[in-house]
């Protein structure tokens, strides 16, 4: 039978209530300790503002599915993207399970593995633009950034979406509420940008979350 | 007055969409007697979205070297205006200080610029400064142009408190689902604060920003608590769901059919009014793009 | 009959009695009709000057029966106790002048007959000799050396007293095994506790008090409380051996349980495969070393826990067993805690964790154990893939596939030992089989030979008719479980205790825990209901108590629960006696035996003076020193009946103590205002009530009589059984005296009202002096 051990690669999804995709998750995801007290109340799915409308999952059925060993519908689903981060969840659940914590880093952690779905959606392409930003000049640069977030879609994507927006661009302009100079860079980019790199290498070596 | 001193970060939204919030701030604390001095050289703290594409440890790592250039310029407390970097700030420095393995990795991190960071200060969100360091009796003091007669909805949103604001280190300053601390500032001003059920509603935060459509909805229903309460304007504090419920009012009102109008300032803004300064230079009420024709009015009248 | 003795009337003045009666009218009433030598009148008699003044008269020997005219005579009791003298009392607070219009006219009428009932009882009643010949036992006899009994006998030994402790294995401990492990009692309810039993063994077997005596069964039990003669039987039914019989003065039954039989649970795999398990059989092997699988030996890497595994089941168990839930999640940490990584799954429909367990559920969150919720649709061998247990998964949604398990366990219930398994059915004649249907069934009436035989054919023809409404054939009788009697009493009701719902001996009697319908035996633990160990603990000790009350009582002569402290027991006058035995077999209690005349003879510690003999007697022959037919026939007829032109009709309610006549007091209280043309005679229970109490009522002009009692059925609620359900069968036979007499059968009714009902006992009486003015008075008045 599976046993799996924390630090080795995910397992596959084979039959269905694999304890070994739940212990994975467990050990590797922020407040996967927590999650096995999960007793399936629904508070979390019930105070979530996008659970309905926008995720196929809510949280509740998200960890009986992790519980099920459903690796693939896990870690791709909408569930973990649309998440607003407004924390309802985490402090509503009554066996303070770190709700949001968990369903973002599997995010974090669909998009490493490089599930499909994962990559594509909506927020892996603004958190990209994001960091993009964020790694250049060590700052959000609120129109470069929106733009390399369009581009990402695609060129006729991108000029649609900017059409779509024009007015609000116009009117933050206008307003004096958006940067239309160079864009404010930090001194300390070459530094910011080495405590990344390395982050990132401690991250992957040590295979593990917090 | 003694003056209390912070070190101040306003985050990469005081640069652009939330430059209003940056510069009532500045305003009012100087009329309160705190002293800000800016982080020099901070860099962005990752928001809610960072991490999906660049990992949780360089997401923390972001926060950190923030706290590191804290500490170098004194052990004072870090005051935080936008909600989003107080939450990652305030997370990120809990998370080092509570255990080796992550201040471990943490300044493992951080050392690949010579850096380091031993989590000895305090990450605080400026309202629960307002609250608890300078008081309600010390806003009211200030005021000197009551703002008669406004009546405003008093929208907190989620990540001012949530999930920080019930807890020692975050200042216990007050509740999750029901928090009173911006209808307490907006009596406060002489203005009257609407009952308001949506007040810690979610407006979509980042989603709403990379998909609009999704969060609609959820705009919609504080939009129209407020107009159902007759409110003059929408007060908020923070930078993000001033932006939200601001600006996509008029796609609003085209999908739903509804003609939403409502001005959306900070509390920091009615604070200026409130306190005689001006509506323009200290107040920023030039900033917002639906006009907060009442509050400029009382402005004026100083 | 009894001595007219020196009757002292007082007539309270107090809590508005004064004001709202003329108590110079109710003078008249006790001195110049009954003559009674002493009459007094008081503002406030149940202060210390009131006391004084009737304990005066009886310290100087004027008086040696006070009549108290005052509060309801369920208040007050202790005041007005005195030494030398009985009490008999007259109620004119709570059922006259707080339940009717001061001043008035009929509220006078009323408030003087309850004076002259109360006299009329004074000079007919006696006081109580009480009963206590012979020697009596202060030993205690437990049944069943499991946690339960020990802690029983424990518990006895400590309060000091002797115990004999009869255990029908070879050895202590009952269902608990050394070595196993038990929830934790105490936070952070993490780390799980050795048993208890290894502990508890060694106390009882040191204690000096109580004597262990293992292999043993007990084959017989006769006497009563105080004086059970007990015979046991040792090395089981083929070769009995000879042990002294022992007496003891109550009997505490702990018999526990015994897992449900697995072997029918073949839809779950039981049986399939040695790999699938009960609960109690993976607590056998982990008391003993590691869990380890039946097929090959090895340890199990997978393992699936169904809960309730044919529990709350219509075709197996239909009950929950309490503790299956906590039971598993303590075997799932065992599990992880021998080998951390095995995969641990536990399906459940509901989960159930009172108390510590709830705690214990987090414990196995936090080790790794997946709780899945759902149905158990089927078990399978797999066929080289593992033992497959397939969930209609209520949280994902879906049917699926728990796979790749090595060992499935069934969280199997509890079955209530009632009866030993080991030894067969006891040989029972017609009429014990009869009185143990009538045992199980509260609804069937207890036949009586002959008397009530109409009545038990109609109930079972209408339960043949219903059954045959739904297809089924003749109605079978509700039969008792297979197996030897426990205690094998020597009683005319037959070798067993009475048991209810599902084999569990319980007795729905409302506020007397331990129960059993026969005196002076007590039920505790599993036997009673499924529990755990906290609980059976509990009611080990709860049940030592009673039996000990027990011994306490018996020897005084007085009665236990619910006329607790009653001296007076009942008397047959053997000379009237025509041998009918309806007072014999009408007992709930079993309380006569026949004598070798076939006259009845009373055991009077079995007794709970209830009076149902008294109601049942055709000839009148049994009475109690302070309570009999004639009694009360006397004080229904001391009421005044008006002339039929005075249109002021006359009710006799026969209210029982236990719950209509409280009922009735908490109206008054509440100041509920009901007719005052209705008289009310306290009963101890409607089943004393004999049915000429009726009939003379009516021959005395009364226009109706109520039979006002508990409620009686499925669901009694009387505290003596079956007293209403006589009444009601009993009344049931007035309707042919009642037309050989030329009156409506409306006259005569019987209420059930609950001790809740104060709020609508007024609107019932007054309904039913509405009926007999439609009706028209009883044209037997004045003769």
């Amino acid at each position: 039978m599976n046993v799996i051990s924390p630090q080795a690669a995910p397992p596959q999804a084979s039959s269905k209530y694999d304890l070994g995709f739940a212990r994975w998750v467990y050990a590797n995801v922020e407040g996967g300790a927590k999650m096995s007290l999960c007793m399936q109340c629904g508070v979390c799915s019930g105070s979530c503002p996008l659970g309905d409308a926008e995720m196929d999952h809510g949280p509740r059925k998200l960890f009986m599915m992790v519980r099920a060993g459903m690796k693939d519908a896990v870690l791709g689903s909408t569930t973990i993207f649309n998440c607003t981060s407004c924390y309802n969840c985490v402090v509503r659940c009554p066996r303070e399970v770190p709700v949001q914590y968990i369903l973002q880093s599997l995010a974090t952690k669909a998009v490493a593995e490089g599930y499909a779905e994962a990559v594509k959606t909506d927020n892996t392409r603004f958190s990209g633009a994001f960091n993009w930003s964020t790694a250049k000049f060590g700052r959000t640069d609120e129109r470069l950034m929106t733009a390399k977030y369009y581009f990402s879609f695609g060129l006729i994507a991108a000029m649609k979406m900017s059409m779509a927006n024009l007015k609000i661009a116009l009117s933050m302009i206008k307003r004096k509420r958006m940067h239309l100079g160079a864009p404010h860079r930090i001194k300390g980019t070459g530094e910011l940008r080495a405590i990344l790199a390395k982050a990132a290498e401690i991250e992957s070596s040590a295979g593990g979350g917090s | 007055m003694t003056s209390k001193k912070y070190t101040y970060y306003p985050g990469c939204s005081s640069e652009g969409s939330g430059s209003h919030l940056h510069v009532s701030t500045t305003a009012v604390a100087e009329k309160l007697g705190i002293e800000l001095v800016e982080l020099d050289d901070w860099n962005c703290c990752g928001a809610s979205v960072a991490h999906v594409d660049g990992g949780y440890l360089p997401t923390v790592a972001l926060s950190a070297r923030n706290l590191a250039l804290a500490s170098g310029q004194g052990d004072q407390d870090i005051f935080i205006t936008c909600a989003a970097c107080y939450l990652k700030s305030h997370q990120a420095n809990e998370k080092i200080r509570g255990g080796e393995n992550m201040r471990g990795k943490v300044n493992d991190a951080l050392g690949a610029a010579g850096m380091s960071y031993d989590g000895g200060l305090s990450v605080r969100h400026a309202c629960e400064v307002f609250v608890n360091d300078i008081g309600l009796d010390a806003i009211k003091k200030q005021v000197s142009n009551p703002l008669d007669g406004l009546k405003v909805a008093g929208y907190v949103g989620c990540q001012t408190v949530r999930p920080f604001a019930n807890t020692e280190r975050g200042g216990n300053f007050d509740t999750y689902d029901d928090p009173s601390f911006l209808d307490d500032f907006i009596e406060a001003c002489g203005a009257e604060a609407v009952e308001f059920d949506n007040k810690t509603s979610c407006c979509g935060g980042a989603i709403a920003l990379m998909s609009p459509d999704k969060s609609m909805g959820l705009i919609k229903n504080i939009l129209e608590e407020a107009k159902q309460k007759e409110a003059d304007c929408i007060a908020t504090p923070c930078p993000l769901c001033q932006q939200n419920v601001e600006m996509y009012q008029d796609m609003i009102n085209k999908e739903f059919g509804t003609g939403y109008q409502i001005p959306v300032v900070f509390h920091t803004q009615i604070m200026a009014v409130a306190f005689g300064l001006d509506a323009n230079k200290d107040a920023a009420l030039d900033r917002n793009t639906i006009a907060a024709d009442k509050l400029t009015k009382i402005a004026n009248k100083n | 009959m009894s001595d007219k003795g020196k009757i002292g009337v007082y007539l309270c003045g107090g809590c508005g009695i004064g004001e709202a009666v003329d108590l110079d009218g109710l003078e008249q009433v006790a001195s110049g009709e009954f003559k009674a030598p002493v009459c007094k009148k008081h503002d406030y008699l149940c202060g210390e000057e009131g006391r004084k003044m009737i304990s005066g008269d009886i310290a100087s020997g004027d008086v040696d029966k006070a009549v108290i005219a005052a509060c309801s005579p369920r208040v007050m009791s202790d005041k007005f106790q005195f030494g030398g003298a009985q009490t008999i009392r007259a109620n004119l607070r709570e059922q006259v002048v707080w339940s009717h219009p001061a001043g008035d006219e009929d509220t006078q009428m009323l408030a003087c007959d309850q004076v002259r009932m109360a006299i009329t009882q004074a000079v007919r009643v006696s006081p109580p000799e009480p009963w206590k010949e012979g020697d009596f036992s202060s030993k205690v006899l437990v049944v069943g050396g499991g946690f339960t009994g020990m802690t029983a006998a424990m518990e006895t030994s400590r309060a000091g007293y002797e115990v004999v402790l009869v255990e029908r294995a070879d050895q202590l401990g009952g269902m608990m095994r050394e070595g196993a492990k038990v929830l934790a009692e105490t936070p952070p309810y993490r780390e799980l506790r050795d048993t208890p039993i290894t502990a508890l063994i060694e106390e009882v077997e040191a204690d000096g008090r109580i004597s262990v005596i293992t292999g043993a069964t007990v084959a017989k039990t006769s006497g009563m409380p105080g004086k059970f003669e007990v015979e046991l039987s040792k090395g089981g039914a083929e070769t009995p051996a000879e042990t002294p019989a022992e007496t003891v003065g109550a009997i505490v039954v702990a018999t526990g349980w015994r897992p449900y039989d697995a072997g029918k649970l073949g839809h779950l795999g039981y049986g399939a495969s040695p790999d699938v398990v009960t609960g109690v059989e993976l607590d056998e092997m982990l008391a003993a070393g590691p869990a380890l699988r039946k097929s090959d030996g090895k340890a199990p890497k997978a393992v699936a826990f169904v809960l309730c595994a044919g529990s709350r089941d219509p075709e197996h168990l239909s009950y929950c067993s309490t503790v299956c839930c906590g039971a598993s999640i303590r075997q799932a940490l065992q599990l992880l805690q021998a080998e951390p990584e095995t995969m641990t799954y536990i399906v459940f429909e509901e989960l159930r964790t009172p108390g510590v367990a709830e705690e214990h559920y987090r414990a196995a969150q936090e080790a790794g154990v997946i709780f899945i919720k759902g149905k158990v649709s089927g078990v399978d061998s797999g066929g080289g893939a593992g033992l497959v247990v397939t969930v209609d998964d209520a949280l994902l949604g879906e049917e699926t596939p728990l796979g790749g398990l090595d060992m499935v366990v069934l969280a199997t219930g509890m079955v209530p030992n009632s009866t030993n398994i080991d030894a067969p059915s006891p040989e029972m004649d017609e009429e014990k089989l009869s009185a143990l249907s009538a045992d199980i069934d509260p609804e069937a009436p207890i036949s009586v030979a002959g008397y009530l035989q109409d009545a038990s054919d109609d109930a079972d023809d209408k339960e043949d008719a219903a059954k045959e409404d739904a297809g089924e054939g003749e109605a079978a009788p509700p039969t008792y479980p297979e197996g030897g009697s426990i205690l094998n009493l020597q009683y005319r009701q037959g070798p067993h205790l009475p048991i209810l719902a599902d084999g569990f001996s319980d007795s729905h009697y409302i506020c007397f825990p331990y129960e059993t319908r026969r005196t002076g035996i007590y039920a505790c633990g599993p036997l009673r209901r499924p529990m755990d160990l906290a609980e059976s603990a509990l009611d080990a000790a709860g049940a030592a108590l009673k039996a000990i009350q027990a011994i306490h009582n018996v020897k005084e002569g007085r009665a236990l629960h619910p006329r607790s402290g009653d001296l007076s027991y009942p008397k047959i006058g053997l000379e009237i006696c025509t041998k009918c035995r309806r007072c014999t077999v009408e007992c709930p209690f079993g309380a006569f035996d026949e004598d070798e005349n076939d006259y009845p003879i009373l055991n009077p510690t079995r007794c709970r003076r209830c009076g149902t003999c008294m109601g049942a007697c055709p000839v009148r022959a049994i009475s109690f020193d302070n309570y009999s037919v004639e009694m009360l026939t006397s004080m229904a007829k001391a009421v005044e009946i008006p002339d039929e032109m005075d249109e002021k009709p006359r009710i006799l309610i026969l209210a029982c103590q236990n719950d209509a006549y409280p009922a009735l007091d908490m109206a008054g209280a509440a100041g509920c205002q009901y007719s005052a043309h209705v008289r009310i005679i306290p009963v101890r229970c409607l089943g004393s009530v004999s049915i000429l109490c009726a009939s003379d009522a009516l021959s005395a002009g009364y226009d109706g009589v109520i039979l006002m009692g508990c409620k009686s059925g499925d669901d009694y609620q009387c505290h003596f059984v079956k007293g209403s359900a006589l009444a009601g069968v009993r009344l049931s036979k007035i309707e042919e005296t009642l037309k050989s007499m030329m009156l409506e059968k409306e006259r005569v009714s019987s209420m059930e009202v609950a001790i809740s009902d104060s709020a609508s006992v007024g609107k019932m009486i007054d309904d039913f002096v509405a009926v007999i003015d439609e009706i028209g008075p009883n044209p037997f008045k004045g003769f």
